[in-house]
């Protein structure tokens, strides 16, 4: 008996550590599985002879014209690219100097009390930022400016902004509190302030890791969809100026998906914009992974 | 000798001292420039309070008048100590330590290219407090305090405007929050009445937590308790640390092309359900790793010893010991899937279905609800509008409010 | 003139409720090395990070007493902690060079007390050619100005954690155990560094090498659980202690 015991408790062993294992697998397997079911769909494009040389380089996205359908996703990536570089600009410097503030200046229970509302301020969901931009922040722009529609650019930009901070403030504040504080004390008893420390030996010793921060913030804005499909206006146009309505990537999917035919171009291309999102997103984390990776190997 | 001097007799040296209110004393009179350092380092030193400033002038013997404007300012510590040998060039950074480093430095002419004095010219040394600060370490202190100010002020600039919004949110939202309102279904969606994707909300929150959380939580226990280091596990944690970079869409779009379509679930619940728990898996396998990181290795040591499996060292030990920071984790899912649109967007979420909820049905959400009636339905009165954001905001919050509690709670108990 | 750079009076320090200073009372003279010896967490480090009010980052440290150093007590409300730290220069036990390059590491003190532009290029190169000799420095990295200092060894690390105080001329360097973390060799030339110095600064090292007290100091001063037990010249402590404790501890008998 002890021997079937010892049996069936080595076999259970196996079973559970096989099921761990699996597991431990399933984030490569999914990462195939989102590749392979969006690239899947996109697939009988390429044997109708689809024009990807347009698809990247035209800025005409009229894929409901009956006459002649367009499938150039300029304009997106411009779109793309224009809010979530104005978002960056407004949040980088301003996530990493609350960064700076909340490892070097902030003290004690402000400091507590700022990292909670920081961390909560992440956790708002996006469909709750797309409404503030159409609700409150929209109406604010038209009487600020005069523009005469809110949703645009500067309104995408603003909202983006406010949701990519707290990961850059976060991940920035590790990155500086992983600066050993004998570099502190070093620079310190050589006389140097607060703001000398902050700018002359944190910001060489943790560049990477700010680096990692900024590229964070960057992914996570070029990935959203929610608040950029209610907060920037969805026109396929290169935008001329910060008040001018755009597309993004992202919210072209969210808007069209539902409406195109099931697997007709239209559809098919969709995901084709997925892929490309995918690809660009992929490339963004993964340069930040390797600068966090980089800055753990010189540590050693 | 210049050749402006007047006449031959010889022009006269004097010592004099600047007090604190202005007033300027001779202190005495010397025949030469090296008398005149004699005397100054003569001066008693580090007795009461030193003299401001002294000068070192030189007349013309029949008037006294000098010229408004000294040839050059030095710096010095008149209480003297420390001096003796070193290269100071007397400015306020590097002062010279008492009367007789200065006087000495002068006599040697180190540090300019000091000619003698000409007739009416003179030179003032000034006290400089030990450890005080000079100029630059003034304007120092203001740029430090402007500095943090700033860094402050970027703080506030974000903090405050989005609390503010908050707040504006709750108080637009007033009007329509009551208890009918959150417990209650409408027969349209105009009148108010969240009841309906509340519930959906609820489902696609315990579903998908079913699915991701045995996953996500053996991932991680295998990624710290299994896994070596080598290039398979750092492609897992590559794998996992960009399954939390693709796109919300991109998971939709996945969503679409595996649960919806290629498993036949259709638009449905589970299939909702399916793609929130793939989108919100790396968050609880990377609290779980973390959790798991906290319990010491010794712990495990010491229960390998006794000749436990790996697997019951984890079930009886670590598990026990972490399962506080997983749930942490775990807490932090259910906001997180709570909060999603876009990927319930194409994959189950509908505008408007009809209770109970099946598992292969189309069901409501709070969030696809706030987005509808936002963007895609006329006519639902602001403070409707308002207060389903107000909702999904509270329950969010709320449900992080939680976690960060736990862990506030825990670490205050922690104990290693 | 007073004849001693640090002079303290009642020295009290707590780390929150821990006393870990009590009523010290020493004088340190300028020119000679003075060693601070005593038993592991005496307090040397503690009464060393005093000395340039380094202590006063941890908020739980509370201080009670006199230092003065070069004649002015270092707690007068005219004191800018910048300016003390310039004059009190100090050396940690393990080397840390700031993650910036070598050259920049010497001249740190310059950047930080020196106006913008004040000191030209050649000037600055000057003054980094000339610290890095005074420490023996000079000849290993002159060909690695530009790397990162963190890439040196540990000995190059700690010469340079010297080098970069002396050109902002302080007049005290406290060296917090300087040789712990070098080998035989680097010791003798660290030591022999110090010796040279000491004729320009007033230098207070701690350390825990009975030899390394007895060969490169002229003072000792020994400190048990907060206390100063024993100040007097190295041979003396060394041959004639006046105290029990001293003698048991330099015998090795504790501690
Ligand atoms: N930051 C601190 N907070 C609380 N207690 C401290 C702190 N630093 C030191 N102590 C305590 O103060 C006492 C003196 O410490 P100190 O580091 O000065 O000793 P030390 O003589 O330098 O010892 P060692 O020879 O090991 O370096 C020790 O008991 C130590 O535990
Ligand atoms: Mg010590």
């Amino acid at each position: 008996m002890t021997d079937g015991w010892r049996l069936f408790k080595r076999a259970a062993e196996w079973l559970i550590e096989a099921v761990v294992r699996l597991c431990g697998w399933s984030a490569i397997l999914f990462i195939f599985a989102i590749f392979f079911f969006i690239f899947h769909k996109t697939w009988p494009l390429f044997a109708e002879g689809f024009d990807l040389r347009e698809f990247l380089t035209s800025a005409r996205w009229q894929p409901t014209s009956t006459v002649h359908p367009c499938y150039g996703i300029l304009a997106l990536l411009v779109g793309t690219l224009a809010v979530t570089g104005l978002a960056m600009a407004l949040a980088v410097p301003l996530g990493l100097g609350a960064a700076v503030y909340l490892s070097e200046f902030a003290g004690g229970k402000t400091k507590e009390i700022l990292k909670i509302v920081i961390e909560l301020l992440a956790t708002v969901p996006s469909v709750v930022w797309g409404f503030i931009g159409y609700m409150v922040l929209g109406p604010i722009i038209i009487a600020v400016t005069g523009a005469p529609v809110g949703v645009n650019l500067l309104n995408g930009g603003i909202i983006l902004a406010l949701m990519s901070v707290p990961v850059i403030v976060s991940v920035g504040e590790d990155a500086l509190k992983a600066v050993p504080d004998s570099y502190r004390e070093a620079a310190l008893a050589l006389g140097a302030s607060r703001w000398e420390i902050v700018y002359r030996v944190l910001f060489p010793a943790a560049k990477s890791g700010l680096l990692a921060a900024v590229l964070l913030g960057v992914g996570r804005a070029i990935g959203e969809t929610m608040a950029v499909l209610m907060a920037t206006g969805h026109a396929a146009q290169i935008p001329h100026s910060l008040l001018d309505p755009i597309c993004t990537l992202t919210a072209t999917i969210a808007a069209e998906l539902g409406e195109a035919p099931r697997d007709g171009t239209h559809y098919r291309v969709l995901f084709l914009i997925g892929v490309v999102l995918f690809v660009i997103t992929f490339i963004v984390n993964l340069t930040a992974d390797l600068v966090v990776k980089g800055i753990r190997t010189e540590k050693e | 000798m210049r050749d402006d001097v007047p006449n031959n007799t010889p022009p006269k040296y004097l010592l004099a001292a600047e007090t604190a209110e202005g007033a300027v004393i001779t202190l005495g009179s010397a025949d030469s420039w090296e008398e005149l350092l004699d005397l100054l380092a003569g001066q008693p030193e580090n007795d009461g309070v030193p003299p401001m400033a002294y000068r070192l002038i030189r007349t013309a013997e029949t008037e006294a008048a000098v010229k408004k404007k000294p040839r050059r300012e030095y710096f010095a510590n008149f209480r003297g100590a420390g001096g003796a040998g070193r290269e100071d060039d007397g400015t306020e950074s590097a002062p010279w330590w008492g009367l007789d480093h200065a006087a000495a430095n002068l006599a040697a002419r180190r540090f300019d290219d000091l000619p003698p004095l000409a007739v009416r010219e003179w030179i003032r040394i000034r006290h400089k407090e030990p450890f005080t600060p000079g100029a630059l370490e003034r304007r120092k202190r203001i740029k430090e305090a402007v500095a943090e100010y700033v860094f402050l002020a970027m703080t506030a600039a974000l903090v405050i405007p989005i609390v503010a919004i908050l707040a504006y949110l709750v108080v637009k939202a007033w009007p329509a929050l009551s208890f009918s309102f959150i417990f209650q279904n409408s027969e349209d969606s105009q009148a108010g009445g969240i009841w309906a994707p509340l519930v959906g909300t609820f489902f696609l929150v315990w579903i998908s937590l079913i699915i991701s959380a045995p996953i996500g939580v053996l991932a991680g226990v295998y990624l710290n308790e299994y896994a070596r280091d080598n290039w398979f596990t750092r492609l897992i944690n590559l794998a996992v640390v960009n399954l939390a970079g693709v796109p919300s869409i991109v998971h939709a779009l996945f969503g679409v092309g595996a649960f919806v379509l290629a498993a036949g679930m259709g638009q449905s619940l589970l299939a909702a359900s399916c793609t929130v728990a793939i989108m919100t898996l790396p968050v609880i396998i990377a609290s779980t790793r973390e959790a798991l990181a906290a319990v010491p290795m010794a712990f495990r040591e010491a229960c390998w010893n006794l000749g436990a499996t790996r697997w019951q060292t984890i079930r009886t030990l670590v598990l026990p010991n972490s399962i506080s920071g997983i749930l942490t984790g775990v807490i932090l899912q259910v906001s997180r899937a709570a909060g999603e649109t876009a990927p319930i967007l194409f994959t189950g979420a509908a505008l408007f279905t009809s209770f109970p909820y099946h598992l292969d049905q189309p069901f409501m959400a709070l969030s696809m609800h706030l987005y509808a009636i936002c963007t895609q339905l006329q006519g639902v009165s602001d403070s409707v509008q308002y207060g389903t954001a107000v909702v999904l905001i509270g329950l969010v919050l709320a449900v992080n409010g939680l976690s960060i509690g736990l862990r506030v709670y825990l670490r205050s108990r922690k104990k290693w | 003139m007073t004849a001693y750079s640090i002079q303290t009076r009642d020295l009290n320090l707590w780390y929150g409720k821990f006393h870990a200073l009590k009523d010290v009372t020493v004088n340190v003279k300028p020119g000679v090395i003075t060693a601070l010896i005593g038993p592991s967490g005496c307090g040397k480090t503690t009464l060393l990070r005093s000395f340039n009010r380094i202590n006063e980052r941890y908020p739980s440290v509370t201080t009670k007493g006199e230092i003065e150093i070069l004649g002015k007590n270092i707690y007068d409300s005219d004191v800018s902690l910048s300016e003390l730290r310039k004059s009190v220069g100090m050396v940690f036990q393990r080397p840390n060079p700031l993650p910036i390059s070598v050259y920049e590491n010497v001249i740190f003190g310059l950047r930080v007390h020196r106006r913008r532009g004040e000191l030209h290029r050649r000037q600055l190169d000057a003054i980094v050619e000339s610290s890095l000799r005074d420490v023996q420095l000079w000849d290993d990295v002159k060909d690695k100005l530009r790397t990162k200092a963190t890439r040196l060894t540990l000995e190059q690390q700690q010469k340079l954690c010297i080098a970069r105080l002396l050109p902002q001329k302080p007049r005290v360097l406290l060296m917090d155990e300087p040789c712990s973390a070098l080998d035989g060799e680097g010791i003798e030339r660290i030591e022999t560094l110090i010796e040279s110095l000491r004729h320009k600064y007033t230098i207070l090292m701690v350390t825990h090498n009975m030899g390394q007290a007895r060969r490169a100091s002229h003072e000792c001063l020994f400190m048990l659980l907060g206390r100063i037990v024993e100040h007097a010249p190295t041979l003396e402590i060394f041959l004639n202690p006046k105290e029990k404790e001293t003698e048991l501890y330099i015998t090795g008998r504790y501690g």
